[in-house]
């Protein structure tokens, strides 16, 4: 665990993942009534996350041959009920998704926090 | 940490548009009974974002309702013409309520997620204690 660091890594593209899919429901709730707007996504985060997992990772822009790992693209949703007026956002899909990013994101900060603990008490501290 | 701002942003212009549009809606209720008074409606339009990148909400131009103002019959009120009608308001009580709560609903959606982003940010940031 000490050479890497990998929880720490991993634990920061959830949070991140989980704070830019917020954004991205936020901008949906925004056009809840907007004509005409279709409601984007991000992909959930196990799935970035089996890609990415394994391959060599460029962390600083000079590391050659690696992956830059970076977030997807919001993509628009496929499974919504378009309204007469062509807007296609549900208020309770988007609250949902919102919720899921939320206990994410939490998620995130609870096991960078424990590794943190772990890193600290090894070192003979408290 | 952008996130978050973007996230804030996005809901304060939601809210924002659903404030305006509850506004006209105030205001046509109070008119519902004004002679030749017609109905504000407002579009809802995406905004440009910064570096092309998709905006929030706003609220485009306020547009009256071009449909017939109904004719009411009362020779004593003092617009009434020379065959005893008057122009009324074409304000609909039930059509601005249900608009009312429609608006309402999604203030109260874009609020919940503003208080969401604030909570995540703030969790955030209580990292950075001890």
């Amino acid at each position: 665990m000490f050479d890497t660091l990998n929880v720490f890594h991993t634990a920061q593209m959830m949070a991140t993942h989980a704070g830019t899919r917020h954004a991205v429901v936020s901008r949906n709730m925004a056009h809840a009534d907007t004509p005409g707007y279709r409601p984007a996504d991000l992909s959930p985060f196990h799935e970035v996350a089996a890609q990415s997992a394994g391959a060599m990772r460029a962390t600083r822009p000079g590391h050659l041959g690696g992956a830059q790992t970076r977030l997807p693209e919001p993509e628009p949703r496929a499974d919504v009920v378009t309204d007469p007026n062509g807007n296609a956002v549900s208020l309770e899909a988007e609250m949902l998704t919102a919720v899921e990013a939320k206990r994410a994101h939490d998620r995130a900060l609870s096991i960078y926090r424990s590794a943190m603990e772990i890193m600290r008490q090894s070192i003979g501290r408290r | 940490m952008t996130d978050f701002s973007d996230s804030l942003q996005m809901s304060v212009s939601g809210m924002r548009a659903q404030a305006m549009r509850l506004r006209l809606v105030a205001e046509n209720i109070s008119n519902a009974d004004t002679p030749g008074y017609r109905r504000k409606t407002v579009t809802f339009e995406q905004a440009a974002g910064a570096e092309g990148a998709e905006g929030g909400v706003r609220s485009g131009r306020v547009k009256l309702d071009r449909s017939d103002l109904p004719r009411i019959h009362d020779p004593a009120h003092p617009l009434a013409d020379a065959s005893g009608h008057y122009a009324g308001s074409n304000v609909d009580l039930v059509i601005e309520v249900a608009d009312s709560r429609e608006a309402q609903r999604s203030y109260e959606a874009n609020l919940k997620l503003f208080d969401q982003a604030r909570q995540m940010s703030s969790s955030l940031r209580e990292l950075l204690r001890r």
